[in-house]
């Protein structure tokens, strides 16, 4: 791989510019899905990048109690992580990934980033909801990377085992499986997994019910009440950028394939799954849910996915040794 | 090794009040242990004013007083007056009386019933609620001309009449409130997301119920059957039957569940009032002297036990009124809920004791 190479992925496809834009409009999609199903009209599908455009104007109000340094640079964390991840991740038939092996786990990392710049500008900031907000964070993420792990291990063994070798935490290896042997989707041991990976998404996209670290009626936005300009804009692009990592993610590790060989088709194919995933795990979810307490949540994450994870570990595990 | 223990302020400002209230919690971990309630922000000195006007300048504002139970003001402003001044007021104004009454009673249910899942989160419910109480602003603004404060009540009877056009328009959108309302029941009633944040928090025993005196639907469903309408009728309650509706766990879902069933209840009491109202004058046609005198007067708002008490002297200007808001026991009671449960809890307990800041501090 040449630099110009690197550089137009990281920074124009699928990674940078293309991934910000796709990413609010997968969030303005989401607002306008959501106000349609409470037969509210809803903002125009355009509404995240005004906001963005209209925060990034504003001043930056530091409170007194802050520490400057760290709270001017949380949101940067968060969005640098999740840019990271939209080069990493492979689309299918258009783009075959930044690095050939392990990337699965650093997506894995990556993806607390944004949980962490929470947690780092929350503490920061000084403020009480802030600090509740922050120890909510840092109790779901404990929960819901359990069984996120879990099943990442799960396929990558199941990659691995179906090649004749050892786990495989490689995600173009596990696209390619899927493109010559079709989708993990339609395996029946891989079911539970799939179930509980979608199950984790809401989670770490925090929306109700697992908004729980920013719940708005209850601590004001938490970790976000502090922030302005463009603090939080940069959260809400990388709000924005996490649903379309995680449901690039989804589409990389399930359901990749594509039609033919155009990228163009495959391109639009790839959108519309994201579309989907963002519909039946976010949309879908919030519209019909109340926010549960943080107990609840970390009581239901390490229970019910974590359960349906094991299983499907197990199955894997146990197919191969048998055949 | 004991917890840390520190002070979480909710409001003056906070989303989840509709008014400025400050309360400082004492929190330990996650746990609330301690509820200190700062009132006094949108005191605007209205018993004052009342000193300053005349009977009939007070009508209009006592009316402004709050907004969600704007009617009981002057309803029962003008009951105390009437006791003191022992004036009969026509049949068919007690009738109208009740009815406008009941009207503001389910937009005031309803907005309650969609803010307890806004808070938890469930906004769907919480547009649905709002979009089936637009049917009662509709109903409002239609017969009376406003959406909110609806100018019904003078001393001696009531400012509007209901036609026989406008009787049918409305036993037809009480109809139509019907199956939503059913809905939105079973949902509250069904529905686990509802329920696993609702149920069992912010518990109200019976005896500190007692104790601590509260009225409306907090103390009905804390399991005491106390309701107005029913133990000291007035207006045409007498010639009406009332079912109070009773929970017996005294949490957040029980004061929802019987803001639900009041609700349903006022529709039969509307319709039995429109089916049972009968013709004759709604006012005495003349504006009545007001004697010197003391009287009080209560009424069920849709908060629970409205009193008022007035003192007058002879002169158009009264000497002293004062009323005693539901809200008043019934956030003092917020001590009794708050304590042992969670800071996510916080928020949804002052929803469901439904406070109305502007009543209590006028």
């Amino acid at each position: 791989m040449n630099i110009a190479d690197f550089l137009v992925n990281a920074l124009l496809f699928p990674g940078g510019l293309f991934a910000v834009l796709l990413g609010l409009f997968l969030t303005g999609l989401d607002r306008k899905i959501y106000a349609r199903l409470q037969r509210r009209v809803g903002p125009p599908i355009y509404q995240p990048c005004i906001d963005v455009v209209k925060l990034s104007q504003k001043e930056m109000v530091i409170p007194k109690t802050a520490n400057y340094t760290a709270f001017r640079l949380a949101p940067l964390l968060g969005f640098a992580g999740m840019l990271a991840a939209t080069a990493i991740i492979p689309v299918a038939g258009i783009y075959s990934g930044l690095y050939q092996s392990g990337d699965l786990l650093v997506v894995l990392y990556l993806l607390s980033a944004p949980a962490l710049a929470l947690v780092i500008g929350a503490s920061a900031s000084g403020s009480p909801y802030s600090s509740i907000g922050l120890s909510r964070e840092i109790s779901i993420m404990l929960a819901y990377e359990v069984p996120l792990l879990l099943v990442f291990f799960t396929i990558a063994m199941r990659v691995g085992m179906a090649l004749g070798g050892t786990a495989i935490f490689s995600l173009s290896s596990i696209v390619n499986f899927q493109l010559s042997h079709g989708s993990l989707l339609f395996d029946v041991t891989l079911l539970p997994a799939f179930v509980a990976f979608l199950i984790c998404i809401p989670g770490t996209l925090g929306v109700v019910p697992f908004d729980i670290p920013e719940a708005e009626t209850e601590i004001t936005e938490g970790p976000l009440l502090e922030y302005s300009g463009m603090g939080l804009a940069m959260f809400k692009l990388t709000g924005g950028l996490k649903m379309l990592v995680l449901a690039a993610l989804t589409v990389a590790l399930f359901f990749p394939v594509g039609f033919g060989d155009f990228w163009l088709v495959n391109l639009v194919w790839f959108i519309f799954k994201c579309i989907l995933v963002m519909f039946f795990t976010t949309t879908l979810i919030r519209a019909m849910q109340a926010r549960m307490r943080i107990d609840q949540a970390y009581k239901f994450y390490l229970l019910v996915p974590t359960a349906l994870a094991l299983v499907s570990l197990v199955l894997t595990a146990t197919s191969f040794r048998v055949g | 090794m004991p917890m840390s223990s520190y002070n979480i302020p909710i409001g003056p400002v906070h989303v989840v009040l509709e008014e400025p209230i400050y309360f400082k919690l004492q929190v330990e971990g996650e746990t609330v242990v301690g509820l200190d309630i700062n009132a006094g922000h949108v005191h605007r000195g209205i018993e004052f004013l009342t000193m300053q006007r005349n009977f009939y300048q007070n009508l209009t504002l006592t009316e402004r007083v709050c907004s969600l139970c704007s009617n009981n003001h002057p309803f029962t402003y003008c009951m105390a007056l009437e006791k003191l001044a022992g004036i009969e007021i026509p049949v068919r104004a007690e009738y109208l009386r009740t009815i406008a009454d009941e009207i503001k009673r389910i937009a005031s249910h309803l907005f309650n019933i969609g803010i307890i899942p806004h808070i938890i989160g469930f906004d769907s419910l919480f547009m649905h609620a709002m979009e089936v109480r637009e049917s009662m602003q509709d109903l409002k603004e239609s017969v009376f001309g406003n959406r909110m404060n609806l100018s019904v009540n003078t001393i001696g009877g009531v400012r509007y009449n209901i036609t026989d056009e406008q009787s049918k328009y409305i036993v037809k959108t009480l109809e139509n409130l019907k199956k939503p309302l059913a809905e939105i029941t079973k949902i509250c009633r069904t529905d686990a997301s509802i329920r696993r944040r609702t149920e069992g928090i912010g518990v109200l025993p019976k005896d500190k119920a007692i104790a601590y005196g509260v009225v409306g639907p907090v103390a009905r469903a804390s399991g005491l059957p106390y309701d107005v309408r029913v133990v000291n009728p007035y207006a045409a309650y007498d010639k009406l039957t009332v079912y109070p509706a009773v929970e017996q766990n005294g949490d957040v879902f029980s004061r929802l569940l019987v803001r639900l069933q009041e609700a349903a209840e006022s529709i039969r009491i509307i319709e039995q009032c429109l089916h049972d109202m009968p013709e004759g004058p709604t006012d005495l046609g003349y504006m009545p002297d007001i004697p010197a005198g003391e009287a009080i007067a209560k009424s069920e708002a849709p908060r629970g036990e409205l009193i008022y008490y007035a003192r007058t002297n002879g002169t158009p200007i009264p000497e002293r009124i004062k009323w005693r808001v539901p809200t008043y026991p019934n956030w003092a009671a917020l001590n009794v809920m708050m304590p042992g449960y969670k800071i996510a809890d916080i928020s949804v307990i002052i929803g469901s004791i439904d406070p109305c800041i502007s009543c209590t501090e006028r």
